[in-house]
């Protein structure tokens, strides 16, 4: 069985998702990898040196947050892996998840009232559809009631 | 020499008042401006003393340090972005409010035109000091905090040269319209030109010397020289200023040693901070409270018509900034922040201690000034975080607050135990009471932690924010071992130049990222 691939990037439903990813590997026994993408894209151009320090404190804080979920399944008694990606969110994932042949993606969905949640959960859906149609791979949604 | 030593007796004592007020506006949480003056007001009961100074002086003195410093910090690219409202607001914004505070306060105080349209003059600069700190401490959106420090500095120009002519028409009784805009023009201009010679002159010689006492000499030159410099040629010293403060900070400041940085903008820190606290504590030594309690009414009127005319200025303009493109838009809930921070302060109180002896109304007009600047501090200056909260425009969520209590709960714990420890080794503490004391904090530190880590469940972006934050501390910390290194001689300018960049770089970058997982959706929620 190939492994399973969780999406974080510390946000609102960040440990949900991966509360979720780990227990989803507990159950089928299989490898569980962190990903975690950077669009570099977000900041427009900038210059060479403070578009070095983006890439670089992306890199530290990409480090700093699949250590803390890798960590979080170590508790549970789960090997985790842990990748960072650069690129577009969606076409970054989706290329990871052919390129490590992955049985499934876990990606959360955020409260509606959070006040950083600028998504609607009807989106999260959308995505994790497009992911299914593109690639095959089973997508997980860890939705607030679970 | 005698009357030289009172001079620097009285100076001496003043600058002791302001530090003590400072400690004790910071333990008691009040306001430090407030506490100035009336602390100011407490002296001048018992001691009736008499300040002697000339108009001219309090300005040359007072204001080049404060906006020098204003200036010296602002960056040129972003302000340059946001021209068009702060120039409408600095500009037309001052010329109208003068004109509608003077005609409301002639009608409503009964006060010759010439001498409340004076009045409209020396009010109309807006001082956003304690609104700007609050905005930083509230993580406001940079660009409002931005509007409304730029609009400052430049009305403070605008405020003066506007004071000036409307002076000389009260004091003379004559008036020409066109006369009055050119004149306006000619001051502007010539004080915006002396700024550009000055500043640019200075700016490339600060570029080249590398001596920081030299450099940090040359900047104190510029402040006080462009004013003098400019009201000797009968044009703006505070556009003087301004323009080379922004020269000086800008262009000469890219190239300079991060020493010669840190050494220049403490120095200016600590100026403006004085000048700042010296014209507060003036204004109360020279106000009586009789003479507030008598033009109880002139103040009222003057407080309406403030706070009514700055709502037509900064709603008008900010309408009106609309049509100049996307980038000059003002958001419908930054204006509402924009009008009830327009505060008043040290440049309106300087311009009324300057007030000339054969000034009309001298004394009433500067009752009016201080209930002015006393009203927007105390009650505008209060209830400003009030309004940035109901408009969302502070960063601080609930779940935020949480965590922040929970903190303090802990720092607080942690310190007790520490006095505790420490009075248990003085021999202070008898053994079995200490193992009882430090057992109750103990199972107090267990449950703050426990809940701190249930909000975390609860509140998973808190985990995010706090990476952030935690990381930020930690280059905020590299930054200061770079320091320390440097001031021990372990590294060289250059070094420290490029190691401590690279953090600034890093920083920057920090908050980059932080802004764009704030603004978007996170990958949880992207996805």
């Amino acid at each position: 069985m190939g492994p399973i691939v969780c999406a974080t990037r510390g946000g609102e439903a960040g440990r949900r998702t991966q509360e979720r990813a780990i227990a989803l590997t507990k159950e089928r026994g299989a490898e569980l990898i962190f990903l975690c993408v950077f669009d570099p894209s977000f900041a427009g151009a900038l210059n060479g040196e403070l578009a070095a320090a983006v890439e670089k404190e992306q890199q530290w804080l990409g480090r700093a947050l699949l250590g803390t979920a890798q960590a979080r399944a170590k508790k549970e008694g789960v090997k985790a892996g842990g990748e960072i990606r650069n690129g577009p969110v969606l076409e970054t994932i989706e290329a990871f998840l052919e390129q490590v042949d992955a049985s499934a993606l876990v990606i959360g969905e955020p409260r509606t009232k959070s006040p950083m949640a600028a998504f609607r959960p009807s989106k999260v859906h959308h995505f994790a559809e497009r992911v299914r149609q593109d690639t095959g791979v089973d997508v997980i949604v860890a939705s607030l009631e679970e | 020499m005698n009357q030289f030593l009172t001079t620097e007796s009285i100076v001496i004592v003043m600058i002791l008042v302001t530090t003590l007020v400072a400690v004790l506006a910071r333990r008691r949480r009040l306001p430090y401006t407030v506490t100035l003056v009336v602390i100011g007001l407490l002296i001048a009961i018992p001691t009736s003393l008499e300040l002697e100074a000339t108009p001219d002086l309090i300005l040359a003195i007072f204001v080049p340090p404060l906006v020098f410093e204003a200036a010296f910090h602002l960056d040129l690219k972003q302000l340059r972005e946001n021209l068009t409202p702060i120039l409408l607001l600095a500009v037309p914004g001052v010329l109208l409010t003068t004109l509608l505070v003077g005609g409301m306060t002639a009608m409503g105080a009964g006060m010759a035109f010439g001498t409340a349209v004076v009045f409209g003059a020396l009010i109309a600069a807006t001082d956003p000091v304690a609104v700007v700190s609050l905005f930083r401490a509230l993580g406001v959106p940079h660009k409002l905090a931005l509007t409304a420090e730029g609009e400052s500095l430049f009305n403070d120009g605008t405020a003066i040269v506007v004071f000036r002519i409307a002076l000389v028409a009260a004091l003379t009784g004559v008036f020409e319209p066109l006369t009055g805009l050119t004149d306006f023009l000619r001051i502007s201009l010539g004080g915006i030109g002396v700024g550009l010679v000055l500043g640019w002159i200075t700016a490339q010689l600060v570029a080249r010397l590398e001596d920081r006492l030299t450099v940090t000499s040359l900047t104190t030159i510029l402040a006080f020289g462009s004013y003098l410099v400019a009201e000797y040629f009968h044009v703006s010293g505070v556009l003087a200023v301004v323009v080379a403060g922004l020269l000086c900070g800008n262009v000469g400041m890219a190239g300079a040693a991060p020493s010669t940085k840190i050494m220049i903008f403490n120095l200016w820190e600590y100026l403006a901070f004085l000048s700042n606290s010296l014209v507060f504590l003036l204004i109360g030594l020279s106000v009586d409270l009789t003479l507030l309690w008598d033009n109880l009414g002139a103040i009222v009127v003057a407080v309406v018509a403030v706070v009514g005319s700055r709502a037509i200025v900064v709603y008008g303009f900010s309408w009106l900034a609309q049509f100049w493109g996307k980038a000059s838009q003002i958001p419908s809930s930054w204006r509402h922040i924009l009008f009830w921070g327009g505060l008043r302060g040290a440049i309106s109180l300087a311009l009324a201690l300057s007030l000339p002896l054969a000034m009309p109304d001298r004394r009433e007009l500067q009752a009016m000034t201080f209930g002015v600047v006393l009203f927007t501090l105390l009650a505008q200056g209060t209830t400003i975080q009030f309004l940035l909260e109901r408009l969302g425009l502070t960063e601080r969520s609930p779940q935020g607050i949480a965590r922040e209590r929970r903190l303090g709960r802990l720092f607080a714990t942690q310190a007790g135990l520490r006095r505790l420890e420490q009075m248990q080794r003085e021999g202070m503490l008898p053994d079995e009471m200490w193992t009882a004391l430090r057992e109750g904090y103990r199972q107090d530190q267990k449950q703050i932690i426990e809940e701190m880590k249930q909000l975390f469940r609860e509140h998973a972006e808190l985990e995010g924010e706090m990476l952030f934050e935690a990381r930020r501390e930690a280059l905020k910390a590299e930054r200061g071992a770079l320091w320390d290194a440097l001031r021990r001689n372990i590294l060289s300018d250059p070094v420290y130049e490029k190691l401590s960049t690279d953090i600034d770089h890093r920083l920057e970058a920090l908050d980059l990222i932080y802004g764009a997982m704030h603004e978007r959706p996170s990958m949880e929620e992207e996805a």
